[in-house]
């Protein structure tokens, strides 16, 4: 019925500033907590005061309710903890994981310092704007800024506020209530009839100032994502041109004029055992000298007090793990057929075995040479095995029979040579170094040693006490 | 006088001063069954010698756990002066006579140093130069800082200390209980910031010495902080569960008010946070320096089953109680309240039980039950030791000028 | 409120004596609302002086030529400092830890005396905790430029990287660090910047040019100090202490915790966390006193910042400073104790060695200065306290000193031993972060609120509400009527 009445006065004036409720001034905080229990025993409830400090008992005073801010707040630290320890779980212990002093991947001790950051992080931002989300901050536009007396609030006066639209608003016996309790004035709160657009000037400004802070981004953006055929800028002329030497750039510190400098000799790299010992090569690779000479790459063995020339072989062809130079041509000519690679020493090979000749190693060998080698060279070496007969009957030109390890040539070969042509191959013999260990290899070369003495043997090579035996008839014999 | 401020109502109940002797006989009977515990019925595999190192680490740790308490009320009562607080004035008569039994805990250390004068190498290896393996632990017996003559006049002048500064508080207290005098409140800020630097150094040299050179190898330089932490910790809980009894006796109604008990519970917090930052401090620096020196005292902890204990410290010291006493309505739950402190009570039994109980080794059935009897029993003497104090002085220090701001003061936020 | 006579003159009154039973007033004059008010804002209002002018003008200067040094750095390289092998971690370093400990008293002031009711804290809080973001922001500048490539420095971040395809290293105490001088960076500021805000709405209601009130009006986000927005309010400022209070423990822990990690003899012990954080609040209150004897005389703010606040300060310095003390002791105790060969050189060498002059200006400084403010006298003669708060200023920074180049300067292999020098890079460039921090706490003194006026305005209320229900109560206590009681107080 009063807003009735209030209406009714508002359309008789042109641009009626609309009443928002009624606003009380007081002196000091007593006298506003006791105008304010008042005007909650009253029955309002869209009540407001306006302090320049927090008034301890006003929400009492105005029934006020407590806030939930604090649940909130311990949510997001929750939120938080969990991002921590899940980004720290993910990201060091599963999508990149990376060792640091021995420590276990995952979470451990050191994940508690950036949980618990991240944890109060999450809640103090949260603590904030919460704060600022429930009481509507921002807000530019209230009709507490309408009258110039209201300023008082934020500095020495206390307000209290009735809305007007509580449901037991009536402008008249609100305005009767708070002029009963002692108030210094009472003031009609107006409408804020201020545009609250934000002034045109402001807008324009505002994107013009995005616009300018996206330039910088969208040059780079597309310098990104497109080509150039300039030099790249030299913004730190020390980073970029540093004093000092690059691979592959010559110098004129050393005779040679390389700014990279060959190994010493007998320098071992880590993992590469294998490339530098007698055991694994079958030769003495620090008897081997290469040098070159008008791009051709000569091997030198050194036996010692000389130094004898070897060969001339192509710079493509590494040496020394390359082959031997025995000058095998590819034509399918019989590998027997050239004895030059025989009667040379081409590398430094062992003459003497690495491993021991015991009958563990013998077995060892019979067992790998029955498995790997008898298939062409036969059970006994003389070259017969079931793939060279079978090959043979065939009677296809592109076999090339394997050799007899009988032969005079071979029987003269250091162990080392064999032991390199199982690791390398020869003539259409394939490499067996990734089937065969070197222990094993080894001990097929004290296998078929053993062999090319057997068919060179005399009785003195019998132990004395076993001689009898070979006069006895065999039981295959009597068979 | 009004009623509301009774006199009556700052006087131990009637029924509580019959319990003295009682609390006493029990705790001396629990103490001696769980040494019998402890003793005797050791398993097949214990050996005598490991049976008495075993009930000398038991005794330790028990004797820690309520010394730790009284030296906590020691440091409240030096730092509300230095600090002249009000609220606390109604509550710092019961913090005073907790404070004050530290002479008959002086008494309940001296099986220690006769243990140490009949050459056992329990509780402390070190005190049998023979035995020791640890070229370490022989250089520190060598210097002549951990043998038998220079530990006991350590722990003397500590109780000494400590013995003159309770003494000298709670007499000026008592003499203003009479006369009234501000001169005794001023008397008192001046010496507790001295005090509290003489609080400082004794603690922290007698958790090294009591507790850290059980394991003579191992150092840590928070060592001190952690016991004091611990401390705190417990001396609230006691205090919150001793007021909640005497109000639940019909005392101190007037008094002590639920702003009192937010504020302890609030502080009975803050110490779990600070137990847990020192004990996680100490603890990562170790584990990731990964020296060996160092992480030994972890390992001994984290096998033989202590690891259960070791590991069940992190959540029933750190996670529950900090969750549990996060919540502002909580701490202004008398029931709520009263749960919690009780729980931090008992986990800081637990607490000493883990700084010195796996240097004696493996734990088994019975002596554990043996050292938990004892843990009851020594806490049963420390309240008669309270008892004992309590009866003839008023709870609350009537006269003391600060008196008004405790009762009056609110506790609007947190 | 108290009332004291009308004829005040700050030097004469002494509020630092607290009777028990009746507690000092904390602002003396015989303040009102309104002259709280018109004293803070009177300071940003009124033209400054003279003074400022020219401290404003040499601060600007040597932050200018910060800053064209960290262009050259960046430029030439971090080979214009003296960090050389075996002190890698040298000025810089220092640098950082010093003003992230100086960094420590703002949020210290407004976060854990919060929570202990120190209602002393509000004239102070707000300059304080100023203070801290400027020398937070100082301190990050340093490891920042130290990185070598400062322009990726970025990549500290947890960010998913198309470049890169990896992550950070979080078991590294360095990223820790980020993370937790980040939090305290950022927690700082918004809890500056969420007490200011009723503040600002202060000056936006006596602002007379309309510009400044629309400045003033964006910046406190259309504050009307409303009891349900004020009831909000509070308990946001209340979560923020109690998340803030443990934040400021943590980070000078994680400070402590990139030497403390390492098995350096001398950075590796336990006792570097608690340590290096009643350090850091010892050079923090330092740097406060430093900071407002000369501007509470400036801006003739002694009724606000009173001796009484002051002699609080001094007290949390002796504190502080005695247990700094007390863990140099302890430090040296273990050293000895431990009969580790190691920890007893190091010790040995940091008093005796080449760095002695090093560690004894720091003991000197640190734990003996202080000292003289177990005199009254001491504490509440202003021109004593700037004096002694200089020194702990200078012995904090030498304390990070001898941590950090001792240790790094004796290697475990004799052969690698070394002697650092710095070099004039080092020496500017320090001085010039002193130009940065005076230049933000001079303009922070010239346009925001120096003291955080609603807050004192609280405490005014709250004490005076207090005096009386404590009469009333005394009058119960010694049998009279409390009715009568509480009026006659």
């Amino acid at each position: 019925m009063n807003n009735n009445e209030h209406n009714v006065k508002s359309n008789k004036e042109p641009r009626p500033p609309k009443a928002c409720g009624w606003m009380a001034e007081f002196e000091n905080e007593h006298d506003l907590l006791h105008a304010a229990e008042k005007v909650r025993d009253a029955g309002y409830t869209k009540t407001d005061a306006f302090t320049p400090f927090p008034v301890h008992g006003i929400d009492h005073a105005l029934g006020i309710k407590p806030t939930i801010l604090p649940f909130i707040v311990l949510c997001a630290g929750l939120t938080g903890l969990c991002t921590a320890l899940l980004m720290q779980w993910w990201m060091n212990g599963v999508d990149y994981k990376y060792i640091i002093s021995g420590k276990p991947f995952g979470i451990t001790p050191a994940s508690i310092p950036v949980s618990f950051e991240l944890t109060i992080l999450f809640s103090a931002f949260t603590s904030v704007l919460g704060m600022l989300a429930l009481n509507g901050l921002p807000k530019f536009s209230n009709p507490v800024f309408t009258n110039a007396k209201f300023d008082r609030a934020t500095n020495d006066r206390f307000f209290l506020y009735v809305d007007a639209t509580d449901k037991y608003y009536n402008r008249e016996s609100v305005k009767e209530l708070l002029s009963s309790v002692h108030a210094n004035s009472l003031d009609e709160v107006i409408e804020d009839s201020t545009p609250s657009e934000l002034p045109r000037w402001i807008l324009l400004g505002a994107l013009l100032i995005v616009l300018a802070g996206l330039i910088p981004a969208a040059i780079v953006l597309n310098m990104r994502a497109s080509f150039s055929d300039l030099p790249r800028w030299h913004v730190f002329f020390d980073m970029d041109f540093q004093p000092k030497k690059k691979p592959q750039q010559t110098t004129t510190i050393f005779k040679d004029g390389r700014t990279m400098r060959p190994q010493v000799p007998g320098t071992i790299s880590r993992g590469q055992l294998d490339q530098q010992d007698p055991f694994y090569l079958g030769y003495d690779p620090l008897k081997v000298k290469t040098t070159s000479i008008d791009g051709e790459k000569q091997i030198y063995v050194s036996t010692g007090d000389s130094v004898a020339n070897v060969s001339a072989i192509s710079p493509a062809v590494q040496p020394p793990a390359g082959t031997p130079a025995s000058g095998t041509p590819a034509s399918g000519t019989p590998a027997s057929g050239t004895p030059a690679s025989g009667a040379t020493p081409a590398l430094p090979f062992l003459e003497k075995l690495p491993i021991e000749a015991n009958e563990e190693n013998i077995k060892l060998g019979k067992a790998k040479y029955e498995i790997y080698c008898s298939a062409c060279h036969g059970y006994s070496g003389f070259g017969d095995g079931l793939v060279s007969k079978r090959a043979a009957s065939l009677a296809q030109d592109t076999w090339t029979p394997p050799s007899s390890l009988h032969l005079d040539r071979i029987q003269k070969q250091p162990v080392g040579q064999i032991f390199h042509t199982i690791s390398k191959g020869q003539g259409k013999m394939a490499s067996y170094a990734s089937s065969i260990t070197p222990q094993e290899r080894w001990s097929i070369v004290l296998y078929v040693r053993a062999l090319q003495r057997s068919r060179n043997a005399n009785i003195e090579d019998v132990p004395v006490d076993q001689r009898g035996s070979l006069t006895a008839p065999a039981p295959s014999q009597t068979k | 006088m009004s009623s509301k401020y009774d006199l009556e109502s700052i006087e131990l109940p009637v029924t509580w001063k019959r319990l003295k002797p009682i609390f006493f006989a029990a705790g001396l009977i629990l103490l001696a069954g769980g040494a019998f515990l402890s003793l005797f019925a050791r398993g097949a595999d214990g050996s005598t010698d490991s049976a008495f190192k075993f009930f000398m680490h038991s005794y330790l740790a028990n004797f820690m756990f309520v010394m730790t308490i009284a030296l906590g009320a020691l440091f409240f009562i030096l730092i509300q002066f230095v600090s002249r607080a009000g609220w606390s004035t109604s509550i710092r008569r019961i913090a005073e006579l907790i404070m004050t039994t530290i002479p008959f805990l002086a008494l309940m250390f001296i099986p220690i140093i006769a243990i140490l004068f009949a050459n056992y190498s329990a509780p402390y290896e070190w005190n049998v130069p023979a035995e020791v393996h640890s070229s370490v632990v022989k250089a520190k017996i060598d210097i002549g800082y951990l043998t038998k003559e220079w530990f006991s006049i350590r722990a003397v002048s500590y109780f000494v200390l400590w013995i003159a500064m309770a003494f000298y508080f709670f007499g000026h207290s008592r003499k203003q209980d009479e006369t009234g005098d501000v001169e005794h409140s001023l008397a008192r800020q001046k010496w507790a910031g001295p005090c509290i630097m003489i609080f400082a150094l004794s603690v922290s040299f007698a958790a090294f010495d009591w507790v850290m050179s059980i394991d003579a190898d191992w150092f840590s330089t928070i060592f001190g902080v952690y016991v004091f932490a611990a401390g705190m910790m417990a001396f609230f809980a006691t205090t919150i569960l001793i007021s909640m009894a005497l109000q639940n006796a019909g005392k101190l109604q007037s008094f002590v008010n639920v702003e009192h008990f937010h504020d302890m519970g609030k502080f009975m917090f803050g110490f779990i946070m600070f137990w847990s930052y020192i004990a996680f401090s100490q603890l990562l620096l170790y584990w990731y320096g990964n020296i060996p020196e160092e992480t030994f005292w972890y390992q001994v902890r984290l096998q033989d089953g202590w690891q259960y204990l070791a590991y069940g410290l992190i959540p029933l010291h750190f996670a529950i109680p900090f969750l549990g006493t996060l919540s502002r309505h909580v701490r202004r739950h008398r029931l709520g309240l009263t749960f919690w402190a009780a729980w931090a009570l008992a986990v800081h039994w637990l607490d000493m039980t883990f700084l010195v109980m796996p240097n004696a080794g493996a734990p088994s059935f019975m002596p554990i039950v043996g050292h938990l009897l004892g843990g009851i029993g020594m806490l049963l003497v420390f309240l008669s030791f309270f008892l004992v104090r309590a009866s003839d002085v008023p709870l609350v220090p009537m006269k003391d000028p600060r008196l008004p701001e405790a009762l009056t003061y609110a506790n609007p936020l947190l | 409120m108290a009332s004291i006579s009308s004829s005040y003159n700050p030097r004469e009154i002494d509020n630092t004596e607290d009777m028990p039973g009746r507690r000092a007033p904390l602002i003396t004059g015989n303040q009102t609302y309104t002259s709280v008010t018109e004293m803070v804002c009177r300071v940003a209002e009124d033209p400054q002086p003279r003074l400022w002018w020219i401290l404003f003008g040499m601060a600007s200067l040597t932050a200018s030529m910060f800053l064209m040094l960290i262009g050259f750095l960046i430029y030439k390289g971090v080979g214009i400092w003296g960090n050389s092998s075996p002190v890698f971690w040298a000025w810089p370093i220092v640098n950082f830890v010093f003003w992230v400990g100086i960094g420590h008293a703002g949020t210290l002031i407004s976060a854990i005396l919060f929570l202990f009711r120190q209602n002393w804290r509000t004239s102070i809080n707000r300059a304080a905790e100023a203070m801290t973001i400027f020398a937070v922001i100082c301190a990050g500048i340093y490891p920042g430029i130290h990185v070598g490539r400062a322009w990726l420095a970025f990549w500290l971040l947890p960010y998913p990287s198309l470049n890169l395809w990896m992550w950070p290293q979080f078991r590294s105490p360095l990223l820790w660090d980020v993370f937790a001088v980040g939090t305290y960076a950022s927690t700082s500021l918004v809890f500056w910047y969420m007490g200011m805000i009723p503040d600002l709405a202060t000056y936006r209601d006596r602002s007379k040019s309309p510009f400044r009130r629309f400045i003033y009006g964006l910046l406190c986000l259309g504050w009307t100090g409303s009891s349900r927005h004020w009831l909000v309010y509070e308990k946001a400022y209340t979560l923020l202490a109690a998340l803030a209070a443990p934040l400021v423990l943590s980070v000078h822990t994680v400070v402590s915790f990139d030497f403390a990690v390492s098995q350096l003899p001398g950075w590796h012990t336990t006792i570097f966390p608690p340590y290096f954080v009643a350090g850091a609040i010892f050079s923090g209150f330092a740097m406060v006193v430093t900071l407002l004897v000369p501007m509470r005389a400036i801006y003739k703010l002694e009724n606000l910042i009173t001796l009484r606040h002051l002699d609080n300060m001094n007290k949390i310095i002796l504190a502080t400073g005695s247990l700094v003390g007390l863990a140099y002791g302890t430090e040296f105790f273990m050293a000895w104790y431990s009969q580790n060969q190691y920890e007893s050189f190091t010790f040995i060498n940091r008093a005796f060695g080449p760095y002695w002059w090093a560690y004894w200006i720091m003991v000197t400084c640190n734990v003996i200065s202080p000292q003289l403010f177990w005199f009254k006298w001491m504490r509440t003669n202003v021109v004593a306290m700037w004096i002694v708060s200089i020194f702990v200023n200078i012995g904090m920074w030498f304390e990070r000193f001898v941590i950090t180049v001792t240790s790094l300067s004796r290697d475990f292999l004799p052969s690698s031993w070394g002697y650092y020098r710095p070099t004039l890079f080092d020496g500017l460039m320090f001085f010039g972060s002193f130009g940065v921090f005076m230049t933000l706490f001079l303009l922070f003194c010239r346009y925001l609120p120096t003291i955080a006026i609603s807050e004192v305005k609280g405490v005014m209320s709250a004490s005076d509400h207090a005096g009386h229900l404590e009469a009333e109560v005394l009058a119960e206590l010694q049998g009279k009527d409390p009715k009568h009681a509480g009026h006659a107080h």
